[in-house]
């Protein structure tokens, strides 16, 4: 597996009706298996644009997006058998328990029987959720709706998982048992796509990286490939602001 | 198919988990159909059985008077009294307790009034038998009083009125002939009967309340009542189902599906499915309170004898439409307040025009044409069809399918709507 491609993107496009500008502006992209990519950029920068495009909920305007071998355009339904999602809201039913609604998910994405019962209380019991079995998600803290949010989209140990802002509003004890349970995912084969505005968390958790502005790549690779290109030691948030400036982003 | 019952067993837990919306789907739709039937059963009942309160006051002591009291109170029309506060009262008092509401008709006949018409008869007998037919005498008339409370319906007061009139003519016309009689025996040798006995009634109607396989249909107000608010209760889950589809969309479950082995379609059939059970737990509760509930409770029972396989088509037909309609506003409104106001106000029209509260037919034209386009009134009319005129599946196989034909409309602009706007988030 290491060493193929896990997502290749040749100049992607995507332009909203009524907009001025494309929010996805040309973008080509390799993202190599078995890699934790992040994808960072400000407010705007069409990041949940690509991810939205790459999870097939939006078709790009132009370009084209191979996943796990399979073309976008041709072959959605086999792209949705081998991704996982993590959606940056809260996607659960609310007035649903963490164990329905994880049958539901976990139904839809395949597992069954036994399997989905064995995973289901192993996730549950990993992420400290177990302890509450008849009440109903919507009375859940942040940091435990956050928790079940990841377990919901990846507890099918997807070949490809997109994560969008995991850990946005949680507290660090949370942040910490998310964080290492992606290592262990990514320690089991999973390529991950994750977005995020935390810098640090970037970091400690991507090898690889692309930054995005105003819907391009400004610029990508290792850590220390993007300190050597941009010939500097600074931390990732003083490469950020510097490649993308201090004015504020809507 | 796993898919489909994975999504089917959450679309179950949503709606039992919302106890207010469960609320709103079945326990609303049976109040209101009580609530309804028992008014206008009673309303049946005040014309024909009940009796309107009326206050009379009868200074004639005579004939006329003492015959009219006695064709009131043998009509069983009127819950006729004749003392207010324990005293007979006078014409202003009369006037002043019907304006002010304790009784909804107030009957005031004059003093002297049989010897007026007496008088009168007795001068007319006498020119017809004088042979002056060409000179008119002053007439001294005899003015009966009918006050009637404000409160009162156009058409109960016309048929009251017309009531009182036909009571006080067949009276005045019976002394007619008494004092003919009497003229015609003063002044002829030979004695006739009184002409009273010649009155016979000649012409007689005959009413029947018909339907079709040469059975006779009972109108009342159960038969009416029902498929009106059955239809409305299943045309009110628009609200629920479009509010159901805007939360998963608003709260990223529906783009969480959509990632994952699942298409829209199979979100949407789920929710159709679990829809069309609820209409169907709707049809068959109001039914059975119908049929079990209603008599219990004084009221007539429903007749659904031999018509339940062509109503379970029928209410199919109109679940189909509304889950339809449902999925409509669900797709075009953009937030929950969008689709509860639209879709609230929508169905009070749709029900107006289509004629559940007040019949099409005394509409004016231009609501009339327009009642055709409610596909409340195309369910109404099928209810009405089954139930009144005994219909079959022949002839009720039109409304269906134009139900039917509106259901997929509607599905069809909805997914041209999703398929343009692709907004899952």
């Amino acid at each position: 597996m290491s060493g193929s491609i896990a997502i290749e993107i040749r100049d992607l496009v995507k332009q909203y009706r009524g907009n001025e500008k494309p929010s996805v502006d040309g973008v080509s992209l390799n993202i190599p298996e078995g890699r934790i990519f992040g994808l960072l950029g400000p407010n705007g920068a069409g990041k949940t644009t690509m991810i939205r495009i790459l999870c097939g909920l939006l078709d790009p305007s132009a370009g084209t997006v191979e996943i796990g071998g399979y073309s976008l355009k041709s072959e959605l339904s086999e792209i949705k058998s081998i991704i996982g999602v993590v959606p940056q809201e809260i996607a659960l039913y609310s007035t649903l328990t963490a164990r329905e609604n994880l049958r539901v998910f976990g139904g839809i994405l395949g597992l069954k029987g036994k399997l989905l019962r064995d995973r289901m209380e192993e996730q549950l019991t990993l992420f400290g959720l177990d302890k509450y079995p008849r009440m109903q998600v919507g009375r859940y803290s942040g940091g435990m709706k956050r928790r079940l949010n990841l377990i919901a989209g990846m507890m099918h140990r997807p070949r490809i998982l997109f994560l969008d802002e995991p850990t946005v509003g949680v507290d660090v004890q949370s942040k910490n048992v998310i964080i290492e349970n992606l290592f262990e995912i990514n320690r089991g084969g999973t390529t991950i796509v994750y977005t995020s505005h935390y810098l640090e968390e970037a970091e400690h958790l991507c090898s690889y990286l692309a930054i995005l502005d105003e819907g391009r790549i400004i610029t990508r690779g290792s850590l220390s490939e993007i300190r050597k290109i941009h010939k500097t030691d600074s931390k990732l948030e003083d490469i950020f602001l510097e490649l993308t400036g201090k004015n504020l982003r809507d | 198919m796993r898919t489909l019952l994975h999504l089917i067993y959450k679309d179950y837990l949503v709606i039992v988990r919302d106890r207010a919306g469960l609320a709103m789907l079945f326990l609303m739709p049976l109040a209101l159909v009580l609530i309804m039937t028992g008014m206008q059963d009673n309303t049946f009942k005040s014309i024909n059985e009940s009796g309107i309160k009326l206050i009379l006051l009868n200074q004639d002591i005579d004939s006329l008077g003492t015959a009219i009291e006695k064709e009131i109170v043998a009509s069983n029309f009127f819950s006729v009294h004749n003392e207010i506060n324990g005293h007979q009262p006078t014409e202003p008092e009369v006037r002043e307790a019907v304006a002010a509401g304790k009784f909804q008709i107030g009957l005031v006949i004059p003093p002297d009034a049989t010897r007026k018409i007496r008088t009168q008869v007795a001068k007319n007998v006498d020119m017809i038998f004088s042979g002056d037919t060409l000179s008119k005498q002053a007439a001294d008339s005899v003015i009966i009083d009918l006050f009637v409370d404000p409160t009162t319906k156009n058409s109960l007061r016309s048929t009251l009125q017309g009531s009182i009139r036909e009571y006080a003519s067949r009276i005045e016309s019976r002394i007619v002939f008494n004092e003919l009689t009497r003229e015609i025996n003063k002044r002829m040798m030979v004695p006739v009967a009184n002409l009273n006995q010649m009155q016979q009634q000649a012409v007689f109607y005959r009413e029947e309340y018909v339907a079709r396989n040469d059975r006779t249909a009972i109108p009342n107000s159960t038969q009416h009542n029902v498929p009106a608010y059955t239809l409305f209760a299943m045309f009110f889950i628009v609200i629920p189902f479009a509010s159901a589809m805007i939360r998963e969309r608003e709260d990223g479950s529906l783009a969480r599906l959509l990632t994952m082995p699942c298409s829209y379609s199979t979100v949407l059939f789920s929710k159709i499915t679990v829809y069309l059970v609820v209409c169907y737990l709707q049809f068959a509760s109001i039914i059975l309170m119908g049929i079990w509930l209603f008599p219990l409770m004084g009221l007539p029972a429903l007749s659904v004898t031999g018509k339940m396989p062509v109503l379970t088509m029928l209410a199919l037909a109109a679940a189909l439409a509304a889950i339809g309609y449902g999925i409509a506003v669900g797709t075009l409104a953009r937030t929950h307040q969008q689709a509860a106001i639209f879709a609230a106000i929508s169905v009070v029209i749709l029900a107006a025009i289509g004629g559940i509260w007040v019949p099409v037919f005394i509409m004016p034209p231009f609501l009339r044409h327009l009642s055709m386009l409610s596909p409340l009134n195309w369910g109404l009319n099928g209810f009405y069809d089954i139930l009144l005129r005994n219909a079959g599946v022949g002839e009720v196989i039109a409304n269906c399918i134009r139900l039917l034909v509106f259901a997929a409309c509607c599905l069809l602009v909805a997914l041209y709507v999703n398929r343009t706007r692709k907004e899952y988030f």
